[in-house]
């Protein structure tokens, strides 16, 4: 569990996180986002006691995250910046933190088979690419086998297969009963992995949502094309249902396409095109988020 | 706190900057010993003192080196950002920077074994060559000292860099410090006939535990003002460390 309640912090003048409140629950994949800049990365500090609250809290399975006892084997993270050594290998950059936390050392092998890195492991960091980094960062994310995980753009530089394996991955982990919360600032991108969606900008909270209502909201107006499309037009009328006609053939109605298509189907009306008019992902975040955006097919 | 401290030499020991500070070392020791034994007329090594102040010179070059490594163990952690995963294993940061500390004065310690064994080497072959006995008692005695001083100063570095966590604001401190803050002190308590205040600056206190030659401060006084400036280092690493957003 995590939970974060009016936490606010500024740098200086600038407010970085505004009396953001929300909570992860355990079994859920939860998505944490916002784009750049909306304080993302500020707040999973907080949450990590790296960044201190200018008020409110942050607690992780109840406490602070200072306060936890084994923090590092309870709590699995991986942060935006790379943050090995560059002159250590992959697999001393482990050791280090097992023997820090007192995990044994044959776990370092394990995580190492697990991000496809046991025999990159033996080469010094700085020689790795952003993909390789990744897939360290999160080795030690997961060598303690913790029970909660706090990740910050996990899907960064991962190729298309480490995606799909990262997202089976974490779905697992979830399946298990852990707590994930992962930042992005691609909503499509997490759409398929998490459960529920905090979105937030400029340090605000927008909306705590299940993603199926985030899907939800995305489903829009239906297009019809059809010769008998005045006709169509009255049925949709008579049967309570908005449909705006353009173009002569052509109707945008406000109702499912399977509807349309069996009042279509009933009056024996020919369609050319019955199609679901959806805003994409991306198009919903910007606008949850203020920004900018167009809604198209 | 075992298995942290364990942690923190293993990160020195898998970085191979570590074996190249172990190297200087005993190139360093190495050279000064023999610069001592080689260069005094003959009848100074039968001096008093003279083989006290051999290995306390050998075991100079890994004071030096101490306060170095002792600074780099806390601003590397800031330099390459792995402060961040460093205090998620250890998020109390006083704990943390007691842990630094430790591992400096290990450091330290480290250093200047290598450096008397050095010196040790190269006193045993060189005094031979130029028949002078060796006087053990001498040797041990200063040894300690060396030990003691080189502890005492990579912890002191380890606080250093605590306070001022950049890489090259703590080397460049650090030198102005030496070089061109303290002995402008001296200089001003010189005119103000305060003179032996000097003797408790932090350089010259740390230093003279390496002096034999030391006019005012005892030896205990030498290394008990030691300590408190490394008290108030270690406070002042903590309170800033504490303190700071790590973003």
């Amino acid at each position: 569990m995590i939970e974060v309640e009016s936490l606010s912090k500024t740098f200086g003048s600038t407010l970085a996180v505004d009396d953001l409140t929300f909570s992860v629950r355990p079994g859920t994949v939860t998505g944490f986002l916002g784009p750049n800049g909306a304080g993302k990365s500020t707040t999973m500090r907080a949450i990590l006691g790296l960044v201190r609250p200018t008020s409110g809290t942050a607690t992780v399975l109840g406490r602070r995250y200072s306060e936890l006892d084994d923090p590092a084997r309870r709590v699995g993270t991986l942060l935006e910046t790379f943050d090995a050594h560059p002159g250590r290998s992959g697999r001393n950059h482990l050791r280090v933190l097992a023997l820090a936390a007192g995990i044994p050392r044959s776990r370092v092998d394990e995580v190492l088979g697990l991000v496809d890195l046991r025999e990159a492991g033996k080469r010094r960091v700085k020689g790795y690419s952003l993909g390789m980094r990744q897939r360290l960062g999160l080795a030690a994310a997961l060598l303690g086998d913790p029970e909660v995980l706090v990740l910050d753009e996990p899907a960064n530089g991962l190729d298309p297969q480490g995606m799909r394996w990262l997202r089976e991955f974490l779905r697992s982990l979830a399946g298990e009963g852990r707590t994930i919360l992962i930042s992005s600032h691609v909503l499509a991108e997490v759409a398929q992995t998490v459960d529920e969606v905090v979105i937030i900008h400029r340090g605000k909270l927008i909306r705590q949502a299940a993603m199926g209502d985030v899907e939800a909201m995305a489903a829009g107006s239906t297009t019809v094309r059809s010769p008998g499309a005045d006709r169509l037009a009255g049925l949709l009328a008579e049967a309570g249902i908005e449909a705006l006609q353009s173009g002569g053939d052509r109707l945008t109605v406000g109702a499912p396409p399977e509807r349309v298509g069996e009042i279509a189907a009933a009056q024996g009306i020919v369609l050319h095109e019955l199609s679901v008019e959806r805003a994409s992902l991306e198009e919903i975040f910007l606008e949850l988020t203020g920004e900018p955006g167009e809604r198209g097919t | 706190m075992t298995r942290l401290f364990a942690a923190e030499l293993l990160k020195l020991r898998t970085i191979r900057a570590m074996w190249g500070y172990a190297l200087a070392v005993m190139l360093f020791a190495g050279l000064v010993a023999g610069g001592h034994i080689g260069s005094p007329p003959n009848d100074d090594r039968f001096a008093p003192n003279y083989q006290f102040d051999l290995v306390l010179s050998g075991a100079f070059p890994s004071v030096i080196l101490a306060l170095l490594l002792g600074m780099l163990l806390f601003t590397n952690e800031f330099r390459h950002g792995t402060i961040s995963r460093t205090l998620l294993i250890t998020p109390r940061r006083p704990i943390l920077v007691a842990l630094k500390l430790m591992v400096g004065a290990a450091a330290g310690l480290g250093l200047a074994v290598l450096a008397i064994a050095t010196t040790a080497v190269v006193a045993v072959i060189g005094l031979a060559i130029v028949n002078v006995p060796l006087e053990l008692g001498d040797a041990a005695d200063a040894l300690w000292r060396g030990l003691l001083a080189a502890a005492l100063i990579g912890a002191l570095g380890a606080a250093v860099g605590g306070v001022v966590q950049s890489q090259v604001g703590a080397l460049v401190g650090t030198l102005v410090w030496l070089f061109v803050a303290e002995p402008l002190v001296w200089v001003l308590l010189g005119v103000v006939h305060l003179d032996g205040v000097a003797d408790y600056l932090p350089a010259a206190t740390v230093l003279s535990i390496l002096d034999t030659n030391g006019e005012n401060l005892s030896f205990a006084g030498t290394v008990g003002m030691a300590a408190v400036w490394l008290a108030v280092a270690s406070a002042l690493a903590v309170l800033r460390t504490s303190r700071r957003d790590i973003t």
